[in-house]
């Protein structure tokens, strides 16, 4: 009904004033149109009903049938070519109606004159606003013709009525046009607003699309295996080269949950525990290594922050995978290649060491002092090589991960018995004192790899030997709480620069200065003592200054057989 | 009679230097420098007091030879001193011999240890 009435009522032109004023018309037109059916209705009814007879009601029939032909006629001009057109006949033909429908004396100067409002009003709505006042000028026209037509004086007081009123509805016909078009124009600005927000929305989805499609193909072009997980470890997404690295397509991995991955068969039994390690303890490890069939994979995990939220937001984890079969082919070639060559080295070395030796406890004749001295240096430079391929070896192997510890029970007194042994004559050499003693606190007996807390301890007394000139070198075995043990090892010697101090346990390294050429060596004790600590679940400590010694803390768990 | 001590070792060298220091404290040495003649050797002949025994041999190990040696009873009063660069592989041996020994070996060692072996006449 509301469609039928819409679109009956609604005519649309490109002025939204035209089509509100033709609007505006038709519902006019249509209320009069109403009116004349319900007035035809009534008197027909009223004659059919024999209330009175037909000769009262012709008139009222006829002029009803009249102004319906007229109302459609306005209709189709206001419809289908002008509203103004349309605007004037019908209020020419409404005053003209008024100015019939009375007596000449009512219409001039009585009951009639207010109907002369009607137009006047509706021409400020229905034209311009300033047509009430050619309306008012009209109507007054007409009543002033009228009166003198009856030979009474106009009536000046209805005509200024009627000017008055078409000011009012000038006014306020202005007023509601100014205020529409000013609604207008907000609704202009607002459509505009719109427009520009919608183009900047695509502009910024579409930065969005490009930027989201150069960062796939920023993934799609890097050479390691990229897979990102959300945060329940359900894969995100992939890059291709993962899929050449675990031969799995990118639409399989995508969704697939990590704990899928890790108990895929392809993976190494003995990986398995590091990933799920790395998932337990939400840890980010650089460069763990698993194998995945025939391939070792380096693995970098990092956390992905939101920083748009508050508190940076964990969202997932992305995890980097580097093919590093062949790396790893090499590191183990590299390190059997050493274990092969230290080897070979050291039974030379042994037999140099022997013959030395013989040469020395005179077991083909005797020896002057100097030929014992010789001999002496002979053995001492051979130990010291064979030290030196000791570390190699040492090194090669942790740098495998094929140097494990065996845990067994021990006798600390036992470590501080083969110590003295071994080095109580280097110390004398030097003329230093190698003492030791053992905390009363300590068990006689706790676990411990025996071989390798000796190999420690002499490389820390050795060492302190090397850089002590005059004084002593003290060991001290001692329990430090219910958990732990330690041992001690504190010289008197030419310390250690504090600069030199976090750099004295890496791999291949000697303090800086001369001491690199007094002493020689490849500097791979400390770093071989720190990592065999690591592997006993142990720690190092270093305090020194310089010309006053060097003291090495070492903890170790404590655990009585 | 003097104590028979068996030197398997591949290396000429060590071999000779071990067998002077047995020798020196009066050890009557026989030297064996392969795996398989050590097998051939130990099937019959003299049993002796003492076995030097490397572990890394050629053609069969040491660790073969040592299970020969551990079942067979014409050994069992045998003192076997196993000699090895692998300070590992000694553990691994430990409890199967006397004595292990990790390379390098000294010369005064072997023959202090050996000489305190030798029964007192």
């Amino acid at each position: 009904m509301k469609e039928f009435l819409d679109r009956i009522l609604t005519i649309s032109t490109a002025d939204p004033d035209d089509t509100r004023r033709r609007r505006i018309l038709n519902i006019l037109l249509v209320s009069v149109a109403i009116l004349c059916v319900i007035a035809i209705t009534i008197s027909l009814g009223v004659v059919f009903l024999s209330i009175t007879k037909w000769e009262n009601t012709s008139l009222i029939v006829l002029g009803s049938i009249v102004t319906l032909v007229g109302v459609m006629i306005v209709y189709l001009i206001n419809s289908f070519w002008s509203g103004r057109i349309a605007a004037i006949i019908f209020l020419v033909l409404l005053t003209v109606m008024f100015s019939f429908s009375d007596s000449p004396m009512e219409v001039s100067s009585g009951r009639s004159l207010f109907a002369f409002t009607i137009p006047i009003i509706m021409a400020s709505m229905l034209l311009v606003p300033w047509a009430s006042f050619v309306f008012s000028t009209l109507c007054s026209i007409i009543i002033s013709i009228i009166a003198i037509s009856i030979q009474t004086i106009p009536n000046t007081p209805a005509i200024i009525g009627f000017f008055l009123i078409a000011l009012v509805a000038w006014l306020s016909a202005r007023s509601l046009e100014s205020a529409l078009k000013e609604l207008r124009t907000i609704n202009a600005n607002l459509d505009q607003v719109v427009i520009e927000r919608t183009q900047a929305l695509t502009q910024s989805l579409d930065r969005e699309r490009i930027e989201a499609g150069r960062n796939q193909a920023i993934l799609n072009s890097i050479a390691d295996g990229v897979i990102v997980f959300d945060k329940k470890w359900n894969a995100t997404m992939a890059n291709p080269a993962i899929t050449g690295m675990l031969g799995i397509p990118i639409e399989l991995l995508i969704n697939k949950s990590f704990h899928e991955l890790i108990e895929h068969t392809r993976l190494a039994p003995q990986s398995r525990g590091l990933l799920y390690a790395m998932i337990e303890h939400d840890t980010q490890p650089v460069g763990f290594r698993i194998e995945w069939g025939e391939k070792t994979l380096s693995i970098s995990a990092a956390q992905i922050y939101d920083n748009r939220k508050e508190n940076n937001t964990n969202i997932g984890t992305v995890i980097v995978f580097r093919d590093f079969t062949r790396e790893a082919e090499v590191e183990k070639l590299k390190s059997t290649f050493v274990a092969i060559i230290s080897h070979e080295l050291r039974t030379p070395l042994n037999a140099i060491l022997g013959y030395a030796e013989m040469f020395k406890e005179a077991v083909y004749g005797p020896m002057n002092g100097k030929q014992v001295n010789m001999a002496e240096r002979i053995m001492k430079n051979t130990q010291r090589l064979l030290g030196l391929i000791n570390d190699l070896l040492d090194q090669a192997q942790m740098e495998a991960g094929k140097l494990t510890i065996h845990i067994a029970p021990l006798k600390p007194a036992d470590l501080l018995e083969s110590l003295h042994g071994l080095l109580d004559k280097s110390a004398s050499d030097k003329r230093l004192r190698l003492t030791s003693e053992i905390d009363d606190d300590l068990p006689e007996t706790l676990n411990g790899d025996a071989a390798r807390l000796q190999q420690i301890l002499v490389n820390l007394v050795n060492n302190s030997i090397k850089f002590t000139d005059q004084g002593e070198i003290r060991v001290k075995l001692l329990r430090t709480d219910d958990a732990k043990w330690g041992i001690e090892v504190e010289d008197t010697g030419q310390g250690i620069p504090a600069s030199e101090l976090p750099y004295i346990f890496d791999t291949f390294r000697q303090v800086e200065g001369a001491t690199t050429r007094v002493h020689g060596g490849f500097g791979l004790g400390l770093a071989i003592v720190k990592q065999l600590l690591t592997l006993m679940s142990g720690d190092i400590e270093v305090e020194s200054n310089v010309n006053a010694g060097t003291k090495f803390t070492i903890t170790l768990p404590l655990v009585i057989p | 009679m003097s104590e028979l001590a068996l030197i398997i070792e591949d290396d000429e060298d060590l071999a000779s230097i071990f067998a002077e220091a047995l020798g020196g404290i009066g050890y009557e040495v026989e030297h064996v420098a392969d795996g398989s003649l050590a097998q051939e050797r130990l099937g019959s002949g003299t049993v002796p007091f003492l076995i030097l025994l490397d572990m890394h041999l050629p053609h069969i190990s040491g660790g073969d030879l040592l299970n020969t040696i551990k079942q067979d009873d014409r050994f069992e009063k045998a003192i076997v001193i196993l000699t090895t660069a692998d300070a590992r592989m000694g553990d691994m041996y430990r409890d199967q011999a006397d004595f292990v020994m990790i390379k390098p070996i000294s010369f005064v060692q072997l023959r202090d240890i050996a000489a305190r072996l030798k029964p007192k006449k």
